[in-house]
């Protein structure tokens, strides 16, 4: 290592020298590397330069298309803009297409319900077509039997027509000879007249023989009937009379009745008057006053009211001193009832002050014994005066004394106890010396007396109120059944009245139920038999029989009036036909069909139509025959206008065409 | 008018107070017919009694009724026997009793072996029975209508141990359950004494005693 060490050592400075050379080397190193980088940063530089030339020339450009780039999208904007208004447009274009592709698609709607709704109505027509196609198949029909229907009916009627041709001659002879015998029928009721009229010729002459028999007699009953008459008169007249001089005396017998009754109460008015007279006589002999006529009377009587008058006065006022004299007396009660009182208390007062003096005496005769007593120990001790011990001695006296004392206290005190005890006693009137014995006895009866009273009140309201329920019961009616029983009559109105309500009822039940029978019947069938019919209507059959009449007679009515309306109708029609030579027919509603009675042909007809309701103006419609008769047309309804003309004119020449033919 | 003094000073015996008593009883029950419209007013007429104007039926069956009822009172009255007695209205449909008017009797019965008459004037008398049916006529005043149809019924309350007459039966008292009674006023011939009471329905127990 040594050697290492100094190899280092000599070393080092080869080193420094070695470094400094090193140092010089890497020196020059660094400044050729800084030459280059020099060079590099200038080559760098120039570099930069031209890029960034380059860049400016290319920021330029890129700014340019930059610029032509924002033009151009400031372009594509407004073109955007542009389109989108055109698309906006085209929208409304479109949605204004919409509606109307909606509302044509609506009307197309509408048009093929519509074409539906025709092509029903085409097949409702069409089924209508073929119904009236069929129908009109079926008036064919119709019509070709009637035409041979009338064909036959017009060979019968040929056959009838000389049928009765045959029957017209027949008749003509037939009535010839009727007339005949309407003339010899004439002679016989001719003839047969006269034979009665003299028959009752001969009747007549019958009765009038007998009649004159009988005139004579007649003539004698018609004497006494007159002779009768005229006493009957006379009769009548006397009864007219006598009936007044009836009533006359009738009169005067009520009359002289009342005066009867009258003169009765009179009478007895009389009597009373005559009894009293003898009365008011008699009164002169009872009384002794020397009456003897109403004057005296009165005088009397005059005289006993003046001396009412007088004794009345006299009367008045002695009642007045006697008032007087009583509230005198009454004042001197009152005094007197006073003074007593004054005097009871002065009584008291002054026995009060002798038990007051008494006592004081006997108080005054005790303290003076007592004194006496006293004197008399205070000599003894005063004559006894020694030094010995006093205070035995002393204290013995002086409870001696003592006891002395109290003993006179407690006499004295039951001295004055029986004393008040006398005084009360004395006071009292009742002599009751046994008081404190009976003390006990009081209490215990006045407890008896009390529990017994409390029992009697009790009892008391008990029984009143039992009383008031008994009268509450006997007020409902109530009763003892042991000693009362309840009557009443079988026959009372109220066990009569629910009777008849019973029998009521019964009789609406029955009647409830009839009806209801009825109305079941009448629900079901609707035909009333003729029990139930009975049954239901029991309370007015004849009303229902009548109704029932009047409806028939009514519908007989209807029937009659039917078949003369048709039977009139048909005669019409017929006139119409013969004198008008056209038969009319309506065959719908405001269309008429004629036919002529000159037709060539069965089915030779004219239609008119009423244009109005009333069938005022009538317009021709086309037929086959119409088309045959167009000169005819065309002159009176197109030209004259008038439908009468052309109808004769018609007639005219079908008549001309058949007569020729 | 002799007639009439006669009777006056005789005063009352025991048949003519039961004939007295019978009276008051037929125009009573025809009052109170007529006031509670039991019958119809047209079969009423009038008649002058006691002083007042009354009203007594005119059907037939119903006056044969009360003479049978009346006369039968009468000989009960006679012997002291009768106690009460009562018309019962009852409604027919429900046969429920509605009111009952009834009539107590007190009889004297010492009256039976007496022979010396009672003294009550005749007056005295019949304005007592005025008064009673006054009062009669007054009392329908505050009575409640009768609505439904209704009928009556005449219960004597006698002895228990008398004959019973043919055509006469036992019935029950008809009493009315929770009913109000009034009681009005009487009249006394000093042997017979009606006293008057009335239960009814649906109103209060006013003070009219006397």
């Amino acid at each position: 290592m040594v050697c290492t060490v100094r190899f280092h050592i000599c070393t080092g400075q080869l080193e420094e020298q070695a470094g400094r050379i090193h140092s010089k080397s890497q020196l020059l190193q660094v400044e050729r590397e800084k030459m280059q980088m020099e060079l590099s940063h200038k080559r760098a530089r120039i570099e930069l330069e031209k890029a960034a030339n380059t860049n400016a020339r290319n920021y330029e450009r890129e700014a340019d298309r930059n610029q032509e780039l924002l033009t151009r999208i400031k372009q594509y904007q407004e073109r955007e803009t542009e389109a989108e208004n055109k698309l906006k447009e085209q929208m409304e274009m479109n949605k204004s297409y919409k509606k109307s592709m909606e509302t044509m698609s609506k009307k197309l709607q509408e048009k093929e319900s519509k074409l539906a709704e025709a092509n029903e109505t085409i097949t409702i027509l069409k089924g209508k077509i073929s119904e009236l196609q069929r129908n009109i198949m079926n008036q064919e029909m119709q019509m070709t039997s009637q035409d041979s229907q009338k064909e036959e009916l017009m060979e019968q009627l040929d056959v009838q027509h000389k049928k009765w041709q045959e029957a017209n001659q027949q008749i003509q002879t037939l009535q010839a000879s009727q007339s005949l015998l309407a003339e010899y029928e004439q002679k016989i009721k001719d003839l047969e007249q006269k034979f009665s009229q003299q028959e009752h010729d001969a009747v007549i002459v019958k009765n009038m023989k007998v009649e004159l028999a009988r005139y004579p007699k007649m003539e004698r009953e018609l004497r006494q009937l007159r002779e009768e008459n005229a006493y009957f008169r006379e009769m009548k007249e006397n009864n007219g009379l006598l009936k007044e001089e009836v009533e006359g005396l009738q009169r005067k017998l009520e009359r002289y009745e009342k005066v009867q009754a009258q003169l009765v109460t009179v009478e007895l008015e009389n009597e009373k008057l005559l009894g009293k007279l003898k009365s008011w006589e008699k009164l002169d002999q009872s009384t002794g006053l020397n009456i003897r006529t109403p004057d005296d009377l009165s005088r009397q009587i005059v005289a006993l009211q003046q001396r009412e008058l007088v004794l009345k006065e006299q009367n008045s006022t002695v009642t007045n001193s006697a008032r007087t004299l009583e509230k005198a007396r009454q004042q001197l009660q009152e005094e007197i009832l006073q003074i007593q009182s004054q005097l009871l208390e002065e009584k008291k007062k002054r026995e009060q002050h002798e038990a007051l003096v008494r006592r004081l005496q006997k108080r005054v005769l005790l303290l003076t014994k007592e004194r006496d007593g006293m004197r008399a120990i205070l000599e003894s001790y005063d004559s006894e005066l020694t030094p010995s011990e006093h205070s035995p001695q002393l204290n013995r006296r002086m409870r001696e004394a003592e006891e002395m004392v109290q003993k006179l206290h407690a006499h004295n005190t039951e001295l004055e106890l029986e004393v008040e005890m006398k005084v009360l006693k004395s006071q009292e009137c009742t002599a009751e010396q046994s008081t404190s014995i009976t003390k006990e006895e009081i209490n215990s009866l006045r407890l008896k007396i009390e529990e017994l009273e409390a029992e009697r009140s009790k009892l008391e309201e008990e029984n009143r109120s039992l009383e008031m329920k008994l009268e509450k019961l006997t007020l409902q009616g109530d009763y003892d059944p042991s000693k009362t029983k309840v009557l009443h009559f079988s026959m009372n109105p109220a066990s009569l009245a629910k009777q008849q309500r019973k029998e009521e009822q019964q009789q609406l039940q029955e009647e409830c139920e009839r009806l209801r029978e009825l109305v079941r019947v009448l629900e079901g069938g609707g035909s009333i038999h003729g029990n139930l019919e009975g049954v239901g209507s029991f309370q007015s059959p004849q009303e229902i029989a009548e109704l029932k009449k009047q409806v028939e007679s009514a519908e007989l009515k209807n029937q009659r009036l039917k078949e003369v309306f048709q039977t009139k109708i048909q005669e019409f029609r017929k006139v119409c036909y013969t004198l008008t030579g056209y038969q009319i027919d309506i065959t719908t509603e405001n269309q008429y069909r004629l036919t002529s009675i000159y037709a060539e042909h069965q089915g030779d007809c004219l239609l008119f139509k009423a244009s109005s309701s009333s069938g005022g103006k009538m317009q021709l419609l086309e037929t086959e025959f119409s088309r045959t008769i167009r000169e005819l047309i065309d002159l009176h309804l197109l030209r004259q206008d008038s439908i009468p003309a052309f109808l004769s004119a018609l007639t005219l020449d079908l008549f001309s065409r058949q007569t020729i033919a | 008018m002799a007639r009439q003094a006669v009777r006056e000073q005789q005063g009352i015996t025991l048949r003519g107070s039961a004939e007295i008593v019978a009276e008051f009883f037929s125009y009573g029950i025809n009052s109170i017919l007529y006031q509670r419209g039991i019958y119809p007013p047209e079969t009423f007429t009038r008649v002058q009694k006691y002083g007042l104007t009354l009203l007594v039926t005119t059907d037939p069956e119903l006056k044969n009724y009360l003479n049978n009822v009346v006369e039968q009172m009468k000989e009960w009255l006679c012997k002291c026997l009768v106690q009460r007695l009562v018309v019962v209205i009852s409604s027919i449909e429900s046969n429920e009793v509605l009111e009952r008017w009834q009539f107590d009797i007190e009889c004297d019965k010492t009256a039976k072996d007496e022979t010396v008459p009672r003294e009550k004037s005749q007056k005295a008398i019949q304005d007592e029975i005025r008064s009673v049916i006054r009062q009669i006529t007054a009392t329908v005043t505050f009575l409640p209508l009768l609505e439904t149809a209704c009928a009556f019924d005449l219960l004597i309350y006698t002895d228990k141990d008398m004959a019973v007459p043919e055509k006469w039966e036992e019935s029950g008292p008809q009493f009315i359950a929770n009913s109000e009674e009034v009681r009005l006023r009487s009249f006394t011939t000093t042997i017979h004494k009606p006293e008057y009471y009335h239960p009814s329905r649906r109103f209060k127990v006013l003070p009219l005693l006397f």
